[in-house]
């Protein structure tokens, strides 16, 4: 009579590892919700960019790079940390409602069809406030904790 | 000869306007803006393949042992804003796709000047002047670019090579208008130019050893495309318009025209996680000078479906149902081979596709894929890796492998 203790124990491992799943998904389900709930990040552009705020499909256009000015007529330059970096991806969410991974698509498609040009990487986000602090036309994005007077913040509709 | 000749013509044509175009820019703005360089930036990718079939051809001797090595793509290009309006872009491209190791040569793939005169809140509008991609279906402008293509092989029923050079790009104006909409937004674009006719049309019309010259003639293209709130649902409807004429230089062969104006519906929903695309295309195709009715006015019929999902960040996986019809009035080509006396198999006249795939991005610029497909049909094999289609299986099964670089 092996076969009932071997299949007992295989219900039990099932349900191990139906429960560690459950814990795991509702793990990270906490987290992600926690990471939601932290400061927000802030778009920030050179001083003197004359545009105070931008609605959200057009910001979306910018970070695209299918807009190339500002709606003043100024040339726009777009800072961008990695793809991997969790504050991109907490900003292509919930400030342009995009995935990493499709801003990624849209930018290749952009530099290899002729239509547009790639944004600039920077390392981090003590890079990123002094790129967008000395680059005319400068856009990027920061947490609060790293604003400081040598941007402005934009205003999303 | 005559026709690559062409080719040369008018990429020093597309070059010329370019280069202009820089100094037109530059002079305008040398003491104002010493940032033009800045904006300077170069790009490029290369991919590798080895494919290996059981029966049939693709993209070289696939059916040997040791398969084909003959898709390589080597693409580079530079672009420059001269003003904050403008953009200047240039990019060659090498491919190899079976055929000729002469088909590696460097092409201009496009070149041109976009002057983006609108750009505000509401709307932005421009025109390209030059060598421009045509906007056909989600995937032609860069549909020689791996990253950018959610398997080794773009459904071959809508994205086929047999036509390519045809449909690629264009050599004229283009404009291009986005609207914001309260709910989405709208995109559209028009181009009208000069096509290109390269061998592989040559080869599909079986003009390949009859002397005379093929030249396209005028094209046009058209995209309206619809983003619903922020991307999450895209649909697109793309037309065409592209010609070319052969000219024969003997009296065997009558002087052919040959009209191709296809139309493709483009949808697609998109989770963080997957995305679901389909498209369908009806493909209507005149020849002038071919007394065929099985050949001279037949439209033809692609549609595919395809799941896409990523996993652990690096990883994608991809399942597709790809189908092409020759003929719609002749859907299982038996009708085509009895025209034919038996000589041309009913299965040339179509093909349905079933593909599974893998993708591995370990880093950005690095791509690792492979794929099997499991084909119905031969309807979009390539002619010149085929030339006899009676040789030709009708079950076929495929398996491709893939390195991307990017930079």
């Amino acid at each position: 009579m092996p076969s009932p203790v071997i299949s007992g124990s295989l219900l039990r491992l099932a349900l191990l590892a139906v429960t560690t799943l459950i814990l795991l998904v509702g793990l990270a389900f906490a987290t992600t919700n926690a990471i939601a709930r932290e400061a927000p990040i802030f778009l920030v552009a050179h001083p003197e960019v004359t545009t105070r705020w931008l609605n959200r499909d057009t910001t979306r256009a910018i970070f695209a790079m299918r807009q190339r000015t500002w709606p003043d007529g100024q040339a726009v330059r777009v800072f961008v940390l990695s793809n991997s970096n969790p504050v991109h991806a907490r900003f292509a969410k919930e400030q342009l409602a995009a995935y990493p991974h499709q801003l990624q698509l849209a930018w290749d498609r952009m530099v290899f069809s002729g239509t547009g040009q790639a944004p600039d990487r920077v390392n981090d986000q003590e890079e990123m406030r002094e790129r967008v602090a000395t680059t005319p036309g400068a856009i990027g994005y920061l947490e609060r904790e790293y604003l400081d007077d040598s941007v402005q913040v934009i205003s999303m509709e | 000869m005559i026709v690559s000749k062409s080719f040369r013509w008018n990429e020093c044509r597309a070059i010329a306007a370019l280069i202009s175009g820089v100094v037109m820019g530059f002079s305008a703005h040398a003491q104002s803006d010493e940032h033009v360089l800045d904006t300077l930036q170069v790009h490029g990718f290369l991919s590798q393949a080895l494919i290996i079939t059981d029966d049939n051809n693709f993209f070289g001797h696939s059916s040997r042992d040791e398969g084909s090595f003959e898709f390589t793509e080597v693409g580079l290009n530079v672009s420059l804003r001269p003003h904050q309006d403008v953009l200047v872009a240039a990019q060659m491209l090498s491919r190899r796709a079976g055929g000729e190791s002469s088909d590696v040569e460097p092409k201009l793939d496009y070149g041109l000047i976009d002057y983006q005169m609108v750009s505000n809140q509401q709307r932005t509008f421009g025109v390209q002047l030059g060598r421009f991609k045509n906007p056909f279906g989600f995937y032609n402008q860069t549909r020689d670019v791996a990253f950018t293509r959610p398997s080794i092989l773009l459904p071959q029923s809508i994205y086929f090579d047999r036509t390519r050079s045809l449909g690629l790009s264009g050599d004229g104006v283009s404009l291009y208008h986005e609207e914001r909409l309260a709910t989405g937004v709208l995109r559209a674009q028009v181009g009208i130019g000069q096509a290109q006719a390269g061998e592989d049309l040559r080869s599909t019309l079986r003009l390949e050893d009859v002397p005379g010259t093929l030249d396209a003639k005028q094209s046009a293209i058209g995209q309206i495309r619809y983003e619903h709130d922020g991307g999450r649902i895209v649909a697109a409807l793309s037309t065409a318009q592209a010609k070319a004429r052969f000219d024969s230089s003997i009296s065997e062969q009558t002087d052919v025209s040959f009209r191709f104006r296809p139309v493709v519906f483009s949808i697609q929903y998109n989770e963080e996680l997957w995305s679901l695309t389909g498209e369908f295309a009806l493909r209507p195709t005149k020849l002038g000078g071919v007394e065929n009715r099985w050949v001279n006015d037949v439209t033809g019929e692609s549609w595919y479906i395809q799941y896409a999902r990523r996993f652990a960040s690096e990883w994608q996986w991809l399942v597709r149902y790809d189908s092409l019809t020759s003929n719609r009035a002749d859907r299982n080509g038996k009708s085509f081979e009895e025209s034919t006396g038996g000589n041309v198999p009913a299965h040339t006249q179509f093909a349905d596709d079933l593909t599974f795939g893998l993708q591995w991005t370990p880093h950005p610029q690095v791509m690792l894929a492979g794929e099997y497909h499991h084909v119905d049909g031969t309807g979009w094999l390539p002619i010149q890796d085929n030339p006899d289609s009676s040789a030709t299986s009708r079950r076929w099964n495929m398996w491709l492998f893939q390195l991307s670089l990017r930079f």
